[in-house]
């Protein structure tokens, strides 16, 4: 291993070894807070390391890479975990969730989405996306105390393998046509549009398959609405957040500007419609607003696929702004839901009746996070949807472009209804009084700024498109 | 360049004002005082641009007839530039924006109790999208402030509306999402076609403008902005938000909704649709005289039949943006001042008279027309400003109405004498309904016992000084139809 290796591999380190620390101070003190100060510092350890200029770009022993991409995601996601954890410290106080394997399992979990944005090699790339899954299938059952996390971690779980079967086989296939492992080389040799062949097809097939599943793309996305009204606010911010944004990030390393995708346009059209159709349509027809969210989830993603549909022509930088955008959105948005739940609040959109004026703070956040999901500007989510249509625009899609942008229309419905909800003159506005309780100051910190950097990515996007550009011209 | 900024001032004057109201929720009376200060300076610079008109030219880079031009590089990446620029017309709109937010913070004053100081951050925030609208050239710039302006509306009618409030806000703000978005694929289309055709990506509505199209792409592309701006007008098949948004907002609400907003689409048409697709504009125009002419005929029919005060004038209002429209359509000279100089007396008139209906909804707690009667012996004054404003907008020759339907009448004769025939039935039945609404409200003996003082001081204030705009304009329009001059010839053709 040289000095070249150890910079590209130690926030992968940091954040291995921050977790097994923090599972040694929990068997020493039984103090979840030192736990989590740990978790907390090895995340924005890792992140600031990333954000340093490396003095090479490849560790090919060890399969990783440090190239633009990989950096700009990989601090996107330990930023994200860090914003998580200071979340969860309040909620699981309330919920009962104790231990030192929640911030552990947060950290391995990122071990896992860091794995993967650097991965140049598909064995590594697997590996990384299996580490990230087993932290999710953990965390999303870990409120042990309510009947309902079982069920979840269950339906999360045997799709979920499924899916990673899936994904194996999809990547074996490949390697058996390409006769390698290294992801652009194998990718370039089995999507040639000429003479299409028919195993590395099933190959692609598969892996669209399992990705379609993490992504919870129409018609793989049935676990998401269980998922997201069961598992705790914060782990739904991540799995939000983190792995979709992981799943995207894969997409892009395994289409890389100089392959012809035109092999994948069918499959990824009809994904892309199906998911845009069913989201929006079902989310119309939701009571809880977890529920919601995950229909809209499903939707958001149908625009990606659109985006990475025309990927040449400004499709992919569209693609990865939008799984940031969207990445810090979902933290807001079930940031603000976790405060209002952990004060009582229920899971209709009736419970959120008036929480408007009681509850300022976090019901801001959350309307914030509804604009932008929306689309609304001047939004983080705006930004986004409008890259995405300008690339469609661009490469000719215009029926699938005219089609998201309708249903996007109708999509205004559903996040108004939460909004009217929260704000507008109700009848029976005191139905459900319960003592206000102020969020306390990580909470407040973190929700300040996810807003504000929604906010931002909305008004001042040109930094990000900037680094994103440079970072595809360079692929 | 100006040493001070005066169009940024103007836009974000009131929104930095509402994010100072933020800190001071809670206190009343401080609030609504910094709030009417900070739309009283707004009204100050706004009528202080008028006197920009003299130093004209100040920039080489401002297109033709903008005497006031703000450019700087925003998104570069893409070709976004923040570009504000005022000509004759946005200077009528921006002035008109400034009192008639004036105004409705002004009507409010006492019947809005709770949470006072986000109502009225709700104002200022709306105040600064309009602004923008008014004073963009760029169109992503454009498509912001359009959006922004719908939010707090969105607001206004949920939390201090009266009856159906949430179907009314959300259905408000559904139907202009529609268009809206459309008009976004158009957007982004024209930018595309533009770029690809001269190697410069951009949304400058100055570099834009000449972009060809083939005749197929440029319907589509001009239907999209069409569709959004139609619904905002409202046009007929697209007016059915207008009357339920306008009945359940409080008195604020409608008024910036009558006053204002529906300024935007008919400035939108008249700034972005026709300059930007001239060919596709001229083959559709038959077709917008069409819905224009049915709109003004049907809306005075509705209005006959209608029971609540406020709806009545909503569908007056439809009634009236139709003259608009077929003005703007007609795009003569005459025709098009005519239209502009009678966008700024329907805002007038209508904010009068939806000020004077939430003053009556204030003392008597209702809007129905059957309650009213004998309000001529009881509260005179009163009496005298309802007849006077529902003249005016009946248009009664010597109030401002009448100029601005006479204009558009007459430059659209020429053009099209059968629909310009029509539209002069649309002249006489809103006389219809107007007189009965005054016969049954004011002269007809009193038929409830309902608690009525006469007008406070602030009340006449705001009434006695829009009816003075009002009889100015009316006896004396030709300063406005002077600015107009310049900005209308250039965008019809002619020589300035």
């Amino acid at each position: 291993m040289t000095v070249n290796d150890l910079w590209i591999a130690l926030p992968l380190m940091i954040l291995a070894i921050g977790a097994l620390l923090t599972l040694l101070i929990g068997a020493l003190a039984r103090d979840d807070k030192a736990a989590n100060l740990i978790a907390v510092a090895a995340t924005l350890g890792a992140a600031c390391w990333l954000m340093q200029t490396p003095p090479a770009t490849v560790a090919p022993t060890l399969g990783l890479s440090a190239a633009g991409l990989p950096r700009l995601f990989g601090t996107f996601f330990t930023l994200l975990a860090a914003g998580v954890l200071c979340l969860s410290s309040g909620y699981n106080r309330e919920r009962d969730i104790n231990g030192e394997e929640y911030p552990a399992t947060v950290l391995f979990t990122t071990f896992g989405m860091l794995a993967l944005a650097s991965a140049t090699n598909l064995l590594t790339l697997f590996l990384g996306l299996e580490a990230m899954s087993f932290g999710f299938y953990i965390l999303v059952a870990i409120d042990l105390k309510r009947a309902a996390s079982g069920e979840t971690g269950l339906k999360y779980l045997l799709p979920g393998a499924l899916s990673t079967a899936f994904l194996a086989f999809g990547i074996a296939l490949l390697y058996c046509i390409s006769g390698t492992l290294d992801i652009r080389e194998s990718t370039q040799l089995t999507l040639l549009s000429g003479r299409p062949d028919p195993i590395a097809m099933a190959g692609w097939a598969c892996l669209l398959a399992g990705l379609s599943f993490k992504l919870s793309l129409v018609p793989a996305h049935l676990w998401t609405p269980d998922v997201y009204q069961g598992a705790p606010a914060p782990v739904v911010a991540f799995l939000s957040g983190g792995s979709k944004g992981a799943a995207i990030l894969l997409l892009l390393l395994l289409l890389p500007q100089a392959a012809d995708t035109t092999l994948l346009r069918v499959p990824l059209w009809g994904l892309a419609l199906l998911s845009m159709l069913v989201g929006n349509l079902a989310a119309l027809l939701q009571n809880r607003v977890r529920r919601m969210l995950a229909y809209s989830s499903i939707a958001q993603m149908g625009y990606v696929v659109i985006a990475l549909i025309c990927g040449k022509e400004g499709g992919y930088q569209a693609a990865a702004y939008y799984a940031m955008a969207y990445g810090t959105i979902s933290l807001a948005a079930f940031g603000a839901i976790a405060v209002l739940e952990r004060n009582g609040c229920g899971e209709t959109v009736d419970d959120y009746r008036g929480l408007g004026s009681r509850q300022p703070f976090a019901a801001g956040v959350l309307a914030l996070a509804l604009f932008a999901l929306a689309g609304i500007p001047p939004t983080a989510g705006f930004t986004g949807k409008f890259l995405i249509f300008t690339a469609a625009i661009r490469s000719g899609e215009i029926v699938l472009a005219i089609i998201g942008i309708l249903l996007a229309a109708v999509s205004i419905y559903y996040y108004l209804r939460v909004i009217a909800a929260l704000y507008f003159k109700h009848a029976d506005i005191h139905k459900n009084e319960f003592p206000a309780d102020r969020p306390n100051s990580l909470e407040y910190t973190i929700l300040t700024a996810a807003s504000l950097l929604v906010l931002l990515l909305g008004l001042w996007p040109g930094a990000l498109i900037n680094l994103l550009s440079q970072i595809f011209l360079q692929l | 360049m100006n040493q001070i900024p005066l169009l940024t001032t103007l836009v974000f004057l009131p929104l930095i004002g509402a994010l100072l109201l933020i800190l001071l929720t809670g206190r009343v009376r401080i609030a609504r005082i910094i709030a009417l200060s900070i739309g009283l300076a707004e009204t100050i610079l706004a009528c202080s641009a008028w006197f920009c008109q003299s130093t004209y030219s100040i920039s080489t880079t401002a297109p033709n007839g903008f005497f006031l031009f703000e450019d700087i590089p925003w998104i570069e990446q893409l070709g976004i530039r923040y570009t504000l620029g005022m000509d004759g017309i946005s200077l009528l709109l921006v002035i008109l924006t400034a009192v008639v937010t004036v105004v409705s913070m002004l009507v409010s004053w006492r019947s809005i109790n709770e949470r006072v100081a986000l109502h009225y951050i709700l104002l200022l925030a709306m105040q600064s999208g309009i602004m923008g609208v008014f004073l963009s050239l760029d169109l992503f710039l454009f498509y912001l402030f359009w959006e922004l302006m719908l939010i707090p509306m969105f607001f206004l009618i949920g939390i201090w509306g009266h009856g159906r409030n949430v179907y009314s806000a959300v259905k408000f703000f559904i139907f202009t999402m529609f268009g809206s978005l459309l008009m976004l694929l158009a957007i982004i289309g024209v930018y595309l076609i533009h770029g690809m055709q001269s190697g410069s990506y951009s949304f400058g509505l100055a570099e834009l403008t000449g972009t060809h199209f083939s005749t197929a792409t440029g319907l589509w592309l001009y239907a999209a902005f069409l569709l959004a701006f139609a619904i905002k007008f409202p046009l007929l098949p697209l007016h059915t938000w207008l009357p339920d948004a306008h009945t359940d907002a409080p008195t604020a609400g409608s008024v910036i909704l009558a006053g204002l907003l529906l300024k935007t689409g008919a400035y939108g048409l008249i700034r972005f649709g026709y300059p930007l697709f001239p060919e596709a504009a001229r083959i559709m125009t038959p077709f917008v005289i069409f819905l224009a002419v049915a709109g003004i005929i049907y809306a005075s029919w509705i209005a006959f039949a209608q029971k609540d005060m406020k709806r009545l004038i909503a569908y007056s209002s439809i009634g009236h943006m139709g003259f608009v429209a077929l003005g703007i359509a007609v795009w003569t000279p005459v025709a098009l001042s005519g239209a502009v100089l009678q966008m700024v007396n329907h805002g007038l008139t209508t904010t009068a008279l939806f000020a004077l209906v939430g003053m009556l909804d204030e003392r008597a707690h209702t809007r129905q027309i059957e309650d009213y009667g004998g309000l001529w012996d009881k509260v005179p004054i009163f009496s005298a400003f309802f007849v006077l404003f529902a003249m005016a907008s009946a248009g009664l020759p010597g109030l401002n109405n009448f100029v601005g339907e006479f204009l558009i009448l007459a430059g659209s004769f020429k053009a099209v004498p059968l629909a310009t025939a029509f539209a002069f039935v649309g002249v006489i039945l809103p006389l219809v309904y107007t007189v009965r609404l005054i016969q049954e409200v004011i002269f007809q003996e009193e038929r409830r016992e309902l608690p009525m003082p006469d007008l406070t001081s602030r009340e006449l204030s705001v009434l006695a000084f829009l009816a003075l705009c009002d009889i100015y304009i009316g006896l004396h329009p030709a300063p406005l139809l002077e600015i107009l001059k310049t900005p209308v010839a250039l965008l019809t053709g002619g020589a300035p």
